[in-house]
């Protein structure tokens, strides 16, 4: 037993008794030996005994806290200001952080997840792809060191007991994954390799632990149950674990299926399986390194493969985009995630701005402790009068700070507690939803402690020093008006104030910034009536599979729901689009120069006739697709866009029969081509003006605009665009109705605006300007309390100047002008800092920002003119109640005082 | 003469080497063992004994004398015989080094 526990164990109450009546005991027995005097005072050595079980610093320090609660206790008002503060200073920094410890940090819950990598293809242009079922059969071949599994995502219609049930969102996995990533099954059994023989041999299905849960109340018996999976019968054989939620952050699988069912769960041209022309990158690799291999050594590895199997390209079949794809290997151990790769710089720099409000925080409640520590002065000094040591002093203020912080940080904590699921679901608007497991981990816990401490420490520490030399002195002595004459005394609130400012300026000059970018973002043409369009995206039956064979059963489908839904009451116009004019390009053909030479590949879409019309996009020569153009066999007709005029044609007229039909002479262009139909010359009807959608960043490509017909592709898939006169809302019932009418196989993806859709791809932008506005907010609210503060101290320790002034015939401008000037020159010196630091700020991070502001620099000067006036204008107000103040002061009262 | 900081403990330690004793009787051999050249007061005494006994180097337990008196009675655990050794060696390097500083003519 050592002697901390035995120190311990006399904590309690009974044994301390217990030891206390032996001592007595003692001491009695002792004396009655001993001669009278003999001993000296008994007492005193009892009293030291006792100190021996003591715990004398802790007593100490459970006494400070004690004092510090009772005397925050006496001072509501300045303790719920101080906790508020920091509340909200800790609370968005710990919120932030859960988010970037979600998102970035927590562990895959799989055996050994730090030898877990994954793969992907980065094609020149820097976008990052999947990979086809062919190219993760050569990889898994390969022998490259790689335990390689892969995973590919669908949603699919689910009916249990003859009952519709809603969607759910599958991963179809191949026999590794399980295996790969060392999971053991909740109930039953996982797949593995027995699943990944035959195609569409194996119909057996793998439960979510959360969809178990929700939908079977974690029954067991539900293993060996049927259940319908997009038409297909399927056997539950098991349940993931618990803590799995699938490899990719943000998604949560409901059930997981054999990749070998593919056929039937993701309807295609074909097979992605067996067919070799087809070239969608649907899968996700995910590998476990041999041991002692490195995550370079397997990328070297990994790419000379792909570099040099002849094979590899033949099998892609997709030339011109893979042929320079590069592999890129990444460590898996979080897990894989676009989630990631969207929201990861945008949380840091959240983080940074949320720093900058927990600054000001604590300049406020540091500027409080010293107003505060300015009255408490004659305590102070009675206490080191009666004999505390200085650093006993200094360690009560600095407690006294640490019980604030640690208020703060509760509230904080319970604020991030609510607001971080708060900013899940505003990030993911319009999305599928987020499923993330935002459940507070030892980093968190432990972030928010760290950040707690520093702050209480920080802000405190100006007051302590002060505490500590306070003047004996002044012991008992009372302070009118609050605090101490000498000039000095101002120095410290006045220099945090400046610093508060300054750090203010920073913040509004970066919010300044993404709220502006936000706003370009959001210009366009058509952008003030985007949500009168209704966007539904439509699967007719066989649209995966489109071929010669049934392109004019998909375009009858078509043109009749067109028909349907143009006749609705309060429909202005409707129209198809191959994808709406936020979604991807999926289309492109090679296209040869008017001026001759190699093919270069021009994006392009489907459109019906009304498309540009519907979605708000003007046409600028020549005329839209017609019910004509429509017809099987029409003469072959594109529209094109201003960038394919400027671009591909040099800026030749681009209308007319001129170059398209008497093209083959070689002077003239070659219309979209591919492998299936020969080189063949067309006919441009009209041109569409260039529109950048909000949300797109970039100017648009060069676009090629074919009918339904004259595309030959092997996606069938369009998307229904309808603009409606009045509120989009009431009509949409109607348009879903005709939507779902049509045949279709896979579930019907939701209905949405064009609104929806942008503020889907401003996601990120949205949430980064939204924060950092009402970051810069809190922070100008905390600076107004800061100023005032302040200010109404000056003007209180300063009313027998004032009434002198007043007494000699100062005019209330010139006395208002006087508190004025004060909070003028307090921001002006600020601002001298703040600024020139906020461009420094910007330029450091420009490269980091760069991907998030759009049309504004990070060093914006109108970001910070604006910022310099907001913030003198709230000196302005600040000082305006004081200055009245200072204006009614009576010059005899004032005087009398004195 | 007040002993060093540190000594006292030695020097109960020591005390207890020949048998457990009670806390007068370690007060007056301390007192009578140093011929009265060390005054150890009973307000220093007793505060050290509850510290020996806290750090686990000494026990104690109540016992009646043949005076059929009862007093507490203090023995050595073998936790404070490894330390009595360990502070004894200590001293002796002390006493050793002062030694050689005080009188460096006889080196």
């Amino acid at each position: 037993m050592s002697m901390f526990v035995r120190r311990l164990l006399l904590l309690l109450p009974w044994r301390r008794r217990a030891a206390e009546r032996d001592m007595q005991d003692e001491l009695r027995s002792i004396a009655g030996m001993a001669a009278p005097g003999e001993l000296g005072n008994l007492t005193l050595a009892a009293e030291d005994a006792r100190a021996q079980w003591g715990w004398i610093r802790l007593e100490q320090t459970v006494q400070d806290v004690r004092y510090a609660i009772r005397t925050l206790a006496k001072a509501p008002a300045f303790t719920l200001a101080a906790v508020l503060s920091l509340a909200i200073g800790i609370g968005a920094n710990t919120a932030l952080f859960t988010l970037i410890d979600t998102v970035m940090w927590k562990l895959l819950p799989v055996a050994d997840a730090e030898h877990l990598l994954t793969l992907e293809q980065q094609t020149p242009l820097g976008n990052s792809t999947g990979f086809t079922y062919q190219q993760y059969e050569i990889f898994r071949d390969s022998g490259a060191g790689l335990d390689l599994a892969a995973s590919g995502y669908a949603r699919v219609d689910v009916n249990i007991d003859g009952r519709d049930e809603p969607t759910l969102d599958a991963h179809l996995v191949t026999g590794r994954y399980f295996p790969v990533l060392g999971l053991h099954p909740a109930a039953g059994r996982l797949l593995d390799e027995t699943d990944d023989r035959v195609v569409m041999g194996h119909p057996f299905a793998v439960l979510g632990y959360t969809y178990w849960q929700r939908r079977f109340a974690g029954d067991r018996a539900v293993v060996g149950r049927m259940m319908t999976i997009a038409g297909q019968p399927f056997t539950i054989v098991g349940v993931a674990p618990a803590e799995f939620f699938g490899t990719e952050v943000g998604v949560s699988p409901g059930v997981y299926l054999p990749v070998k069912m593919q056929p039937a769960l993701i309807p295609s041209n074909g097979t992605l399986l067996e067919n070799p022309i087809v070239y969608s990158t649907w899968l996700r690799l995910i590998g476990r390194l041999q041991p002692g291999a490195t995550v370079p050594q397997a990328q070297t590895r990994l790419n000379a493969l792909a570099g040099t199997a002849a094979e590899w390209r033949m099998r892609n079949k997709f030339s011109g985009q893979f042929e320079d794809a590069r592999l890129v290997v990444h460590s898996a151990a979080a897990g894989l995630s676009d989630l990631r790769r969207q929201f990861s710089g945008p949380l840091f720099v959240l983080l940074g701005v949320s720093g900058l409000v927990l600054l000001i925080a604590c300049a406020n409640v540091g500027h409080l402790l010293l107003a505060r520590a300015a009255t408490r002065r004659s305590e102070f000094g009675l206490r080191l009068a009666l004999g505390a040591t200085r650093a006993r002093v200094m360690r009560q203020v600095l407690v006294e700070g640490l019980v604030l912080a640690c208020a703060g940080a509760a509230a904080g904590a319970i604020l991030a507690y609510w607001a971080a699921p708060a900013l899940v679901a505003y990030a993911s608007a319009g999305q599928r939803s987020i499923v993330l497991n935002l459940s507070p981990d030892l980093r968190v816990l432990g972030f928010a402690t760290a950040v707690a401490i520093a702050a209480g420490l920080l802000f405190a520490s100006a007051p302590a020093l002060r505490a500590a030399h306070a003047d004996r002195s002044t012991a008992g002595r009372l302070h009118l008006g609050g605090g101490g004459r000498s000039h000095g005394d101002r120095g410290p609130g006045r220099t945090l104030v400046v610093i508060q400012v300054a750090l203010s300026a920073v913040l509004l000059v970066a919010a300044g910034q993404f709220v502006r970018s936000l706003q370009n973002l959001y210009r366009h043409e058509s952008s003030i009536d985007l949500d009168r369009v209704i966007v539904v995206g439509l699967e007719p039956r066989g649209s995966g599979r489109r071929s010669n064979a049934n392109a004019a059963m998909l375009d009858r489908t078509y043109r009749d729901l067109l028909a349907r839904v143009a006749s609705l009451p309060g429909v202005r116009s409707a129209s198809l689009g191959r994808s709406s004019p936020l979604g991807p390009i999926t289309l492109g053909f090679p296209i040869v120069r008017p001026a001759g030479g190699d093919p270069v590949r021009v994006s392009g879409s489907i459109v019906y006739p009304h498309y540009f019309e519907t979605i708000g996009i003007p046409i600028v020569k020549g005329r839209d697709f017609t019910e004509d153009d429509l017809r099987a066999g029409a003469p072959r007709a594109v529209l094109v866009n201003e960038a394919f005029v400027r671009e591909i044609l040099g800026g030749r007229e681009p209308l007319g029969t001129g170059h398209g039909a008497t093209s083959n002479n070689g002077r003239g262009w070659r219309g979209p081509q591919n492998t299936m139909a020969p080189a063949e010359p067309v006919n441009i009807v009209g041109v569409v003006k260039d529109s950048r959608f909000p949300g797109l960043r970039e100017s648009p490509p060069p676009m090629v605009y074919q009918t339904f017909l004259q595309a030959n592709t092997g996606f069938g898939q369009m998307v229904l665009h309808v603009r409606v006169s009045a509120d989009a809302s009431g009509i949409v019932p109607a348009i879903t109705d005709l939507a779902r009418a049509i045949d279709r196989e896979v579930p019907m993806a939701d209905v949405h605006t064009l609104t929806d859709e942008v503020n889907v791809a401003l996601a990120r932008e949205r949430l980064v300007a939204a924060l950092a506005g009402i970051f810069g907010l809190v922070a100008l609210a905390l600076i107004s309390v800061g100023l005032y503060g302040l200010m109404a101290f000056t003007v209180s320790r300063r009313t027998g100047e004032i009434g002198i002034r007043v007494a000699l015939g100062a005019t209330r401008s010139s006395v208002r002008w006087l508190v004025g000037r004060q909070a003028l020159g307090i921001v002006g010196a600020g601002l001298a800092i703040g600024i020139p630091a906020a461009w420094i700020a910007g330029r450091l991070t420009a490269r980091q920002l760069a991907s998030l502001l759009y049309d504004v620099t990070s060093t914006d000067p109108a970001a910070m003119a604006v910022s310099a006036v907001v913030l003198v204008a709230v000196a302005a107000c600040a000082s305006l109640l004081p200055a009245q103040r200072a204006v009614r002061i009576d010059p005899a009262v004032a005087l009398r005082n004195e | 003469m007040e002993p060093l900081y540190g000594v006292l403990d030695m020097l109960v330690l020591r005390t207890l080497l020949f048998g457990p004793q009670h806390g007068y009787a370690i007060a007056k051999s301390l007192r009578d063992g140093s011929d009265a050249a060390i005054t150890i007061e009973f307000g220093s005494l007793y505060p050290a004994l509850k510290r020996l006994e806290l750090k686990g180097w000494i026990a104690s337990k109540w016992e009646t004398s043949e005076h059929n008196r009862r007093a507490k009675v203090y023995r050595l655990t073998p936790d404070g015989r490894k330390k009595l050794n360990q502070e004894r060696s200590e001293w002796a390097g002390f006493v050793q080094a002062v030694a050689r500083i005080m009188n460096p003519a006889e080196e």
